[in-house]
């Protein structure tokens, strides 16, 4: 026995996932032995749909999960459930996720130049003079960063994403036949799902992640306060198996192999060749994992967050420093250092698509 | 009370609406999915919703409380303050229910334990069903497999069984495993397919 695993609070670990090319990480820290390393036997529990990965970590039928950042804090205030803090010690990516619409719906807009939702503003005003119901647009959960990007790039347009459009919840895997269908007539989700969208022919992409706020906060690892407390040295063994994973992810010559392990029938069961866009290097909206200090979990974006719950009305004020307190950088750079990794600063806040910049200490209580 | 039953698997939703007999007055509609409802669900208007866990429609639930004024919300966790172990229970066992407007816990959760009681009941048949499936495939190909030494090695039925359980424990290999071998090597050494 490793003097590391003698230490483990726990060494029989499940995570949960949902089938995103954002999961990559624990995918392959578990196929490449990464896990096993530390003395962690990692099960992945491949889930449905993102209440399930919430219910399953509140209730401890899961250790961990892959999950969208936004979440984390909704279950820390109590908001779709009971309230249960949450630690989020590590984000698992940036970039990956993309705004796009219907190709009915992109021919009716004119031509666009630029970034802003102008043309597609025309096109929705039109819709609405012809009388015709208004344009519905899906998103892969309420508290999602792909529900605060369609609505922040909506309003800026000039279109009220409450009383303008209607917003629909689709888990991220059914996007493409429900856009195919013609039941949506736009969408924001996570790789590979849009590219998936476009190749087929049925939608275009409008904006792109990675160019609506550039390190936006998308995926995080998520487990209970409570079991981050319990279980500080399993879970900085994680840590370091999934720091691991992320370096060796970001490497341009593992690109092939990464695509070939998520394209499996039991994470993502879709052709590689579908992953390779989102996953290559040379693409600049493509999916980081390390570089530029991709793994910090931090408390800005969680102000940003919680600032974007607010402005929708999903929650009431008061839980700013409850928010941020979700984020641990403090355990993500414990573990880096363990690790022996190097990792950049976080970078200075990008601005938004628009040259807006977020300004934390705005945000209030 | 009005009970949406939402699982596409129709036996175990036919099952959760009877085993609902009780509650009274009852009204319950089933449905394999979310979507064949959406549009219904208002006249309908659901006090309680119960669906698989393993239905994607899940997340397209949760999203309801923000845009219309019945306000879903997930009870499985809600559940959990009056009756601990229950929300776990529900949700291993593949079931959540969801209030739509003020309900009565203690009626939610009466709602939620035939649900949940119901859907363990089903797992069990269909892991019973399954076992029953696998023995029989099992005891083909054990046939199949004493046919063939029978056949090949003159011997008579009891001799036949005798040697396969021999080499099934000399290997330590389940039996059915042994004669399934016996089954393929013989198709190649013959040179045909099937």
């Amino acid at each position: 026995m490793s003097p590391a695993k003698l230490t483990l609070e726990k060494a029989a670990i499940t995570l949960g996932f949902v089938p995103l090319t954002d999961c990559a990480l624990l995918v392959v820290a578990k196929e490449r032995g990464l896990f096993a390393a530390e003395g962690l036997q990692v099960s992945l529990s491949r889930e449905p749909s993102w209440a399930n990965v919430r219910d399953k970590v509140a209730l401890g039928l899961l250790d961990g999960a892959h999950m969208l950042a936004p979440m984390a804090l909704a279950l820390t205030l109590g908001v779709g459930s009971d309230p249960t803090p949450m630690a989020a010690p590590m984000a698992l990516n940036v970039n990956g996720s993309s705004l796009g619409v219907s190709t009915a719906l992109f021919d009716s807009m004119p031509p666009a130049s630029d970034l802003t939702g102008a043309a597609l503003k025309q096109a929705l005003d039109r819709r609405r003079a012809e009388g015709k119901a208004p344009a519905a647009f899906a998103v892969v959960f309420p508290h999602s960063l792909h529900a605060y990007m369609l609505r922040h790039w909506l309003a800026q347009a000039g279109v009220d994403p409450d009383a303008d459009v209607r917003i629909t919840v689709v888990p991220p895997p059914r996007m493409p036949e429900r856009v195919a269908a013609g039941d949506i007539d736009g969408f924001c989700v996570g790789a590979p799902w849009g590219g998936a969208i476009e190749a087929s022919g049925a939608g275009r992409m409008l904006l792109h992640g990675a160019q609506f706020w550039p390190g936006a906060p998308d995926k995080v690892l998520g487990v209970t306060g409570a079991w981050a407390e319990a279980h500080p040295q399993t879970l900085q063994a994680l840590l370091r198996a999934l720091i691991r994973a992320a370096v060796w992810s970001d490497a341009p010559e593992n690109e092939a192999e990464l695509a070939a392990l998520l394209a499996r029938p039991e994470y993502l069961y879709v052709p590689a060749a579908a992953l390779g866009r989102a996953l290559s290097k040379a693409n600049p909206f493509g999916l980081r994992f390390h570089a530029g200090g991709a793994g910090w979990p931090r408390r800005e974006h969680a102000l940003w967050l919680f600032s974007q719950m607010r402005r929708w009305g999903q929650v009431g004020p008061g839980g700013a420093a409850a928010a941020e307190a979700v984020c641990r950088p403090d355990l993500y750079a414990q573990a880096a250092a363990a690790a022996g990794v190097a990792v950049a600063e976080p970078a200075a806040l990008a601005p938004f698509y628009d040259g807006s910049v977020f300004d934390p200490s705005e945000v209030g209580d | 009370m009005r009970v949406l039953v939402i699982d596409p698997d129709k036996a175990r939703a036919a099952l959760v609406a009877e085993g609902l007999a009780d509650v009274k007055p009852l009204e319950v509609r089933s449905a394999p999915s979310f979507e064949e409802v959406e549009t219904e669900l208002e006249a309908f208007a659901p006090d309680v919703i119960v669906i698989a866990c393993d239905s994607p429609d899940r997340d397209t639930l949760e999203n309801l409380r923000e845009r219309t004024a019945h306000n879903p919300r997930p009870v499985v966790m809600f559940v959990d303050r009056s009756a601990p172990g229950l929300a776990d229970a529900a949700i291993q066992a593949g079931v959540a229910a969801y209030v739509v407007d003020g309900l009565v816990a203690n009626r939610v959760r009466s709602v939620l334990e035939v649900a949940l009681t119901r859907f363990q009941l089903m797992q069990k048949l269909r892991g019973d069903l399954a076992k029953a499936q696998a023995d029989l495939a099992a005891r083909k190909t054990i046939d199949r497999a004493k046919g063939l030494l029978m056949k090949e090695r003159g011997l008579d039925e009891d001799t036949a069984y005798q040697l396969l359980r021999k080499l099934a424990m000399d290997s330590g290999r389940p039996l059915a495993a042994v004669a399934a071998d016996l089954v393929a090597y013989a198709k190649v050494l013959k040179g045909g397919q099937e």
